[in-house]
């Protein structure tokens, strides 16, 4: 998807899927399971956006259970929301 | 009347102007009498019912999700529809009011089934925000759009340009829109804060020109051409900082831009910001930077104006119509960072002259941009769609 002659970047895009699934708070986090089952990516590819999006603190990581689950911080929901506003 | 205002963005799920739009307006509705019912999207923190000011605000808990965009509006909709008819069975509601297209799924069935008429608010199109229409995506909110101006009985823009831009792209007919401008709170802008302390926060010093842009970083807001404007003025004025205060998709990209240039230790991304701490910045700023390529209304130049602080922006759009070039800002040509490296300049080099668009603007907001003055022009539009 591109705008304005810039490209959206993948990972961004990869984190408004993220939101529209619904995973916007720590109770509705997911695992990279879930969300390559979600987003019908790759887990590795899944890994990499989110290893991204973490760093950028887009994204927020809980461990449950010794599984890692993300969710989209409020920054990162203001980011998706710039896309369409 | 009884109004229900439907929004996806009201505080603090806040990312552009809509957000303070829908909070003005309502607030003032109230004030003046009226029973405000909003139906927004709930936002992490925020409780699903309470009354802002006396705003009956309803924060819509989305329990379905879909990866793909569209989708998910088609599904938040939905359950804005269903709080709809909830607040309608206590409540008969007199009119719906939408806007932007995010809503107009909820608010058109919802003007069907309750026999209300619809208004919306086109705050901005799909067309003017990507230049054009790219993608599958722009063309279905393209569609969007139309859909919404075709039912709706009254269309309320903020600007000339934007009763233009829809009389052209939507063919709507003139007859049908209202122009109605923007406003803001202008208590919010008088008080006194300590500008050493706020500057000092964010690492600027008294001796330094603190330079600011607010905003969504995308295409449409020019943050790009500002930057590349950055050079010119550093070379005239060394003591200059810029700080970019928003987010957006674009900020990666700006970034990196920021990272190549030789004077990019003098640009600095704060995000987003409170609006408590956004207000502080902005009455401890020398200059506002608006450098939109596209901007139906530009809100943020009437807080930079209300603020004291001279605003330098781009001769487009409602900017064009706010701002009287030398009078109450510096108007500058749109993705032109020459022009807006000496629009910045003419106001840093000449105290007076930044002095004199101060005091004209000031005087401007206060008899004009008023949330009471568009309330009373909103009713009449109300009263208009109800056969009033």
């Amino acid at each position: 998807m591109s705008m304005n002659g810039e490209q959206i970047p993948d990972e961004i895009y990869f984190l408004c899927m993220l939101h529209n699934i619904g995973a916007t708070m720590p109770e509705k986090s997911l695992s990279v399971d879930e969300i390559s089952i979600w987003t019908a990516m790759d887990p590795s590819e899944v890994e990499v956006n989110l290893q991204k999006l973490v760093k950028s603190k887009y994204i927020s990581v809980n461990t449950a259970e010794g599984t890692k689950r993300y969710y989209v911080t409020t920054d990162g929901i203001r980011k998706v929301l710039s896309m369409y506003s | 009347m009884r109004i229900c205002m439907v929004t996806w963005e009201f505080p603090p799920r806040i990312v552009g102007g809509i957000a303070r739009h829908c909070y003005g307006l309502s607030k003032a509705l109230a004030k003046k009498g009226h029973e405000v019912h909003l139906v927004t999207l709930d936002f992490p923190g925020a409780p699903f019912y309470e009354e802002v000011d006396g705003v009956k605000v309803y924060r819509v808990k989305v329990e379905l999700g879909h990866p793909n965009f569209i989708v998910w509006t088609l599904l938040f909709n939905h359950f804005m529809e269903k709080r709809i008819a909830m607040i309608n069975r206590d409540v008969k509601l007199d009119l719906i009011h939408a806007h932007d297209w995010l809503t107009a799924p909820a608010s058109i069935s919802s003007k069907h089934y309750l026999g209300a008429p619809l208004i919306s608010t086109v705050h901005s199109t799909e067309v003017g925000r990507a230049q054009g229409l790219r993608t599958p995506d722009s063309y279905l909110i393209d569609g969007f759009e139309w859909w919404l101006t075709y039912e709706s009985k009254r269309v309320i823009v903020a600007s000339n340009s934007m009763r233009y831009e829809i009389e052209e792209h939507f063919h709507v007919p003139s007859e049908k829109i209202d122009v109605i401008p923007n406003a803001i709170d202008i208590e919010r802008f008088q008080r006194h804060v300590d500008r050493v302390q706020v500057r000092s926060k964010y690492g600027v010093g008294m001796d330094e020109k603190l330079i600011l842009f607010i905003g969504r970083l995308v295409p449409q807001k020019g943050v790009e051409h500002m930057i590349k404007a950055v050079p010119d003025v550093v070379r005239e004025h060394p003591e200059a900082r810029f700080m970019i205060i928003g987010e957006g998709w674009s900020r990666g990209y700006l970034e990196s831009l920021v990272a190549s240039m030789s004077c990019g230790d003098k640009v600095r991304f704060v995000g987003f910001l409170p609006d408590q701490d956004l207000v502080d910045l902005t009455l401890s700023a020398d200059v506002l930077v608006v450098p939109s390529s596209y901007e139906p209304f530009g809100i943020v130049a009437l807080e930079g104006m209300a603020a004291g602080v001279p605003v330098v922006a781009s001769n487009v759009g409602g900017l064009s119509e706010i701002i009287e070039h030398d009078k109450t800002g510096v108007l500058v040509y749109p993705r032109n960072p020459r022009s807006i490296a000496w629009g910045i300049n003419r106001v840093l080099s000449d105290p007076a002259y930044s002095s004199r668009l101060i005091q004209n603007a000031k005087r401007k907001i206060s008899e004009i941009y008023t949330w009471d003055a568009v309330a009373e022009r909103t009713i009449k539009v109300y009263e208009r769609s109800m056969g009033g």
